[in-house]
């Protein structure tokens, strides 16, 4: 079956690439936001982090390779846009498509599918927050660490985009991984659904507080 | 008037219809299915347990062949069935049940090796042979010698339905649906088709054809509780009264299950003690063996459904605000087995008694389950008086049930019947040409429309519903499981009296399309008829055969009433059928009249039985000890079929013993006249 | 729960009606004990509202006619108790996602007959030994019951009704159309390879359009296993890719 790969078979290409995407998508935004909550450990913690991301073992100056930072940011930007573009035509683009939607999740009651009309939801504010967050670290990245990204989230009202950014992400995030497994057949069983679903909901709510917490870490550091 | 032409028309899409509409289909013949719902609703579906059928595989029903099935269906229609009409069904069984697995059926399978069984109570261990493994297992049913009810769990009548339903889609069998015939249309002798309203749009079609097959079903619903789907109203078996001329037979055999839920009526399979579950009355106690010390719970279902009412009568029936009932245990039978084999049964019990099966006793009373008459055909399925007015399944009287139907032996018919019998249909369709009368269809297309208008525009103040839920009582207060004289005259009096008022029907809702009230008010006028020829052929006929058991004539009386109930409605006017009778002639059956197993041997001889069983025993000795049992069939009561389904069935016994023969020493003891006296146990 | 006066709140609307719009219309009737939907519905339109129009035929959960959508839930009509509603309050609307016959009557006798010619839901017998009159091909007992257990959908059309994925894309398959082929790919007398069934579902139309939202697998009433068959054919699709 090899290398037969035809026009009809894109819908499965795409499908298995919409939720592969997701997936590592979601793991950067854990490990980023892991990373970045190193400032709740102190500013040296995060100065250290933010070396080390840019490489900083490999120059020897000990400062790194800022534009480290910019390329990750252009990978995850380009990344994002792929799973967008999959995902978007799954979603009602017509008016007669809305209103059928709309109709029957006024008529029946389910959780899943309004869990999913969230997950189109924050889709839709990340598709617009997150290209801000990007550019704004993707063009400094030497501004990263505890006094720049400080000044970046209080100073310049950058918290404006983080704090809804954050709430988003990490529930569409955490949805996604629960529709894949669901999709691909993790849960054998019934019990198994409702057990991943806990844990999609104490991963969204774990992820928001330490990013609150970080977020208001970095308050200390603002330079007056 | 809207005019629709096909070779083969047929009306009801469940099992039966359907088959035939496929065999005219496989012949080429323009083919159209009418329905008044979506075919796989059809109340087929809802046929549990399982379909006859003489194969053999498993160890319970080694032995098992084409004879011993039709002594048993010949003996639990208490010889009220049309022999030959037996035979050609026995033989053809074992064709349809493979038939239906090239189409998709999964037959529940023989595992080899040990298996745990609850036979009378007690668990035994039945070891399946190896060569066995992965052929189409059988359960035991209620009235038969060998386990030959092949099954798939207890969803049988659903896989059966959509896998010919899947069939005729695949065949690009057109089904209208939504549609209710009217009227048949007729010239006194042929019949051209059927007048049709489209229940969605109101709108009349003559549908014209050359072979008209009636697949509409039972006529369950002139009861007020019945394990029936609400469309089993007898609207096919109206059709033919309709015309005049066309006949129904033995209307009053009419059966009644024994274990149907309460209050609402609603059918646990047989199933349920063919695997081993019991009866139990008010004190827990075990109560059949009492009655029926050899086939205890299995007997046959008339005779059940008779003992558990006795056992009520004798006030030992648990109270409940409906009225006494009785306790299904099937708790015997361990959670898994019901959770497999008896999932329909548990989601009943859970979801309109809210009760675990696994746990609890089921709340049962006989209840109306099954009409054995209809619309009485030849052994090639059509009217002996309409030319081309076919009828198959339950809405006929082809007659393999006479007055008592075997568990297992509907499902069968329905298949095997459409596999027969659609074959003579094709044949018909062959050998005639469509005839277009248009003043003829119109003038019933006009009468129908008539109809309507009076109902819609007259005076009319009757309400439907109230007349139909008058009749329905009448039939459950006289002419139910036990009947007598004064009680069945009653009934036909009040009947007729909602016959009269039924005349001066109206409705309040006015549309001509849609309307549920004009719907209700077509048929209760149908369902009266109906309903008076069940009384009438029940008042009439003074002897107990069958599911028939009159109080006050409780001996089975061969010598005045061997024949057949044939019903007509020659005037419209009337208000009672005409009444007449088809004698059945002893001196060509293959099995003789005789004593059935059951109580006490207490039926009136006719006097060609032991003229009869002289003249078997006198050509089976003609024959000599080494004639195969398909010669000495076809020696005492030969039968025609169409000829690609004359060839023998092979077993697995055949297979291990060499030949396709089926001279194996295991049916000895089954040979065909060595009938009689107490061996229907085993 | 008998003696309660049950309120419903039932849609109505006559598509053939001139002049007719959708509308909600409330009747009051006493509940009596074992009372269904069924029960209630049809006392409804005997004692108070002749032209009501729904669908019933077995009335005992097995042929699917019925389904309808309850206070938010679609299931059968037939055997929803209204005990089940503690404050007495039943709204009825008719199966969203199809055509409307009227009230609460929907035709999906129609859409499931187009979808069987569509997607080919039927045996496509791999030939071989097809004769009638002899012993039959044996089949593994574990496969016969695992394929009775998916086939015991009654096409009450609740999965199509319950899914949004559905509603916003017409030509979408359905759970009903999934489960129907995983029955068959799973059939060891069918014919058709995966790559057979690869065309007919492994589209947007089937198993890649298909969101998970799992409203088939929360809502029908023959509780099929609709997660795990999707999530198989997904799989045995995708493996096709490579």
């Amino acid at each position: 079956m090899a290398g037969k790969l035809d026009i009809r078979r894109w819908s499965g290409v795409l499908d298995v690439g919409q939720s592969l995407s997701g997936v590592v998508l979601a793991l950067f935004l854990w490990t980023h936001l892991l990373l970045v909550s190193s400032i709740l450990l102190g500013p040296e913690a995060m100065s250290w982090v933010a070396r080390n991301m840019e490489l900083a073992f490999l120059s020897d100056d000990g400062h790194g390779y800022p534009w480290v930072v910019s390329l990750i940011a252009i990978g995850v930007g380009l990344l994002a846009a792929f799973h967008v573009l999959v995902a978007l035509h799954k979603l009602p683009l017509s008016l007669r498509q809305q209103k059928a939607l709309k109709s029957q999740m006024q008529v029946i009651n389910h959780s899943d599918t309004r869990l999913w009309s969230w997950q189109a939801g924050t889709g839709i504010v990340i598709l617009l927050l997150l290209p801000v967050h990007l550019w704004l670290v993707g063009s400094a990245p030497e501004t990263i660490g505890p006094v720049g990204s400080a000044q970046r989230i209080w100073g310049e009202y950058g918290y404006l985009i983080y704090l809804p950014l954050l709430l988003t992400v990490e529930l569409h995030a955490a949805i996604g991984l629960y529709r894949v497994a669901l999709k691909w057949g993790a849960a054998r069983d019934l019990n198994t659904r409702a057990r991943l679903r806990t844990i999609k909901t104490v991963l969204s709510v774990l992820f928001v507080g330490i990013g609150l917490a970080a977020l208001l870490a970095f308050l200390p550091h603002t330079p007056a | 008037m809207k005019l629709i032409y096909t070779d083969c028309l047929v009306v009801g899409a469940g099992l039966a219809g359907l088959r035939v509409a496929i065999a005219a289909k496989e012949r080429g013949h323009d083919t159209l299915v009418l329905s008044l719902i979506p075919a796989k609703r059809s109340h087929s579906a809802a046929a549990q347990g399982g379909m006859q059928a003489s194969l053999g595989n498993t160890v319970k029903g080694l032995g098992d062949n084409e004879d011993v099935h039709f002594q048993d269906t010949v003996k639990g229609s208490d010889w009220g069935c049309d022999q030959t009409v037996a035979r050609m069904f026995a033989h053809c069984a074992p064709k349809a049940v493979r038939e239906m697995s090239h189409w998709g059926v999964p037959w529940t399978r023989v595992t080899k090796g040990p298996r745990e069984v609850v036979v009378n109570a007690e668990r035994i261990t039945i070891n399946e042979a190896e060569a066995a493994h992965g052929l189409i297992n059988a359960r035991d049913f209620g009235g038969t010698k060998k386990w030959r009810t092949c099954y798939t769990a207890d969803g049988t009548g659903h896989s059966l339905l959509y896998a010919v339903d899947n069939k005729a889609i695949s065949m690009g069998i057109p089904v209208h649906e939504r549609v209710e015939a009217l009227h048949i249309i007729h010239d006194g002798e042929r019949c051209h088709g059927v007048v049709a309203r489209c229940l969605i749009t109101g709108e009349l079609r003559a549908y014209i054809a050359k072979a008209t097959t009636i697949a509409t079903g039972g006529y369950g619903r002139i009861y007020e509780v019945s394990t029936n789907a609400i469309i089993c109203e007898g609207i096919g078996q109206a059709l033919a009264l309709d015309t005049g001329v066309a006949t129904l037979g033995n209307m009053e055999a009419v059966q009644f299950h024994p274990t149907a839920i309460v209050p609402v009526g609603i059918l646990t399979t047989e199933g349920c003690r063919g695997d081993g579950g019991l009866l139990r009355d008010k004190d827990g106690y075990r109560f059949m063996p009492d009655y029926e010390p050899e086939k205890k719970e299995l007997a046959s279902r008339d005779v059940v459904s008779r003992r558990m009412t006795e056992h009520m009568r004798k006030g030992k029936g648990v109270d409940s605000p409906y009225g006494p009932h009785l306790w299904l245990d099937i708790t015997l039978l361990g959670r898994k087995h019901i959770e497999t084999n008896l999932r329909e049964v548990k989601e009943i019990c859970e979801n309109f008694l809210g009760i675990d099966p696994a746990k609890d006793w089921i709340p049962v009373r006989p209840t109306q389950h099954y009409s054995m008459g209809g619309i009485r055909t030849t052994p090639t399925g059509e009217s002996p008086q309409l030319k081309g007015m076919f009828a198959v399944g339950e809405a006929a009287c082809w007659d393999m049930h006479g007055f008592n139907r075997l568990g297992g032996n509907s499902l069968a018919e329905t298949v095997v019947g459409g596999m027969i019998i659609g074959k003579y249909v094709a044949d018909f369709c062959d050998n005639n040409d469509l005839v277009l009368d248009t003043g003829l269809a119109q003038g019933f297309v006009d009468k129908a429309r008539a109809e309507i208008d009076a109902l819609i525009d007259g005076e009319g103040r009757e309400n439907a519903w109230q007349l139909k839920a008058a009749m329905q009582k009448v039939m459950m207060d006289y002419v139910g499981i036990f009947r007598n004289g004064p009680e069945l005259d009653e009934a036909v009096r009040q009947l007729k009296s909602l016959l009269e008022r039924a005349a001066n029907l109206g409705v309040t809702c006015k549309k001509r399309h849609a309307n549920p009230e004009l719907v209700e008010a077509l048929r209760v006028r149908r369902m009266l008829k109906v309903a008076l020829t069940v009384a009438c052929g029940a008042a009439a006929r003074t002897e107990s055969r069958g599911a028939h058991a009159r109080e006050d004539f409780p001996q089975r009386n061969d010598k005045d009433w061997l024949c057949r109930t044939l019903a007509s409605w020659p005037d419209p006017k009337a208000l009672e059928p005409r009444l007449s009778y088809e004698p059945l002639d002893v001196m060509q059956m293959e099995l003789p009249p005789g004593y059935r197993g059951y109580g006490a041997d207490n039926a009136i001889a006719h006097p060609d039985t032991a003229r009869r069983e002289a003249e078997i025993a006198d050509i089976l000795a003609k024959l000599g000890d080494n004639a195969s049992r398909e010669a000495r069939q076809q020696a005492l009561m030969p039968f025609e079929l169409p000829e690609s389904l004359r060839p023998a069935n092979e077993r697995l016994s055949d297979r291990l013993h060499g030949g396709v023969s089926g001279k194996t020493q295991l049916t000895n003891d089954n040979a065909p006249a060595s009938n009689t006296a107490g061996d229907d146990n085993s | 729960m008998s003696g309660r006066i049950l309120t419903f709140n039932i849609f109505r609307y006559d598509p053939q009606e001139p002049g007719d719009k959708p509308k909600m219309v409330q009747y009051q009737l006493a509940e009596t004990s074992g009372m269904t939907v069924f029960i209630a519905l049809n006392r409804l339109r005997q004692e108070q509202d002749p032209s009501l129009q729904f669908d019933f035929v077995c009335r005992a959960g097995i042929c699917g006619s019925c389904a309808m959508v309850i206070n938010g839930f679609p299931t059968l009509a037939c055997r929803t108790l209204t005990a089940k509603y503690p404050k007495g309050e039943i709204t009825l609307m008719p199966l969203p996602g199809f055509e409307l016959i009227g009230d609460l009557s929907v035709n999906t006798g129609k859409f499931m007959r187009e979808l069987a010619e569509r997607l080919q839901l039927w045996l496509h017998p791999k030939g071989g030994d097809m004769d009638i009159h002899r012993l039959e091909d044996p089949m593994a007992p574990e496969e016969a019951a695992k394929l009775y257990e998916l086939e015991r959908c009654v096409e009450c059309g609740v999965c199509v009704s319950a899914c949004a994925t559905k509603q916003m894309r017409d030509t979408f398959v359905g759970a009903v159309g999934m489960m129907k082929i995983a029955r068959f790919e799973l059939d060891s007398r069918d014919g058709r390879s995966a790559d057979d069934f690869y065309h007919v579902i492994g589209n947007q139309d089937g198993v890649f359009g298909c969101m998970t939202l799992l409203g088939c697998q929360d809502n029908c009433p023959k509780d099929l296993p609709h997660m795990q068959q999707i999530a198989y054919l997904r799989r045995k699709m995708a493996s096709t890719l490579l």
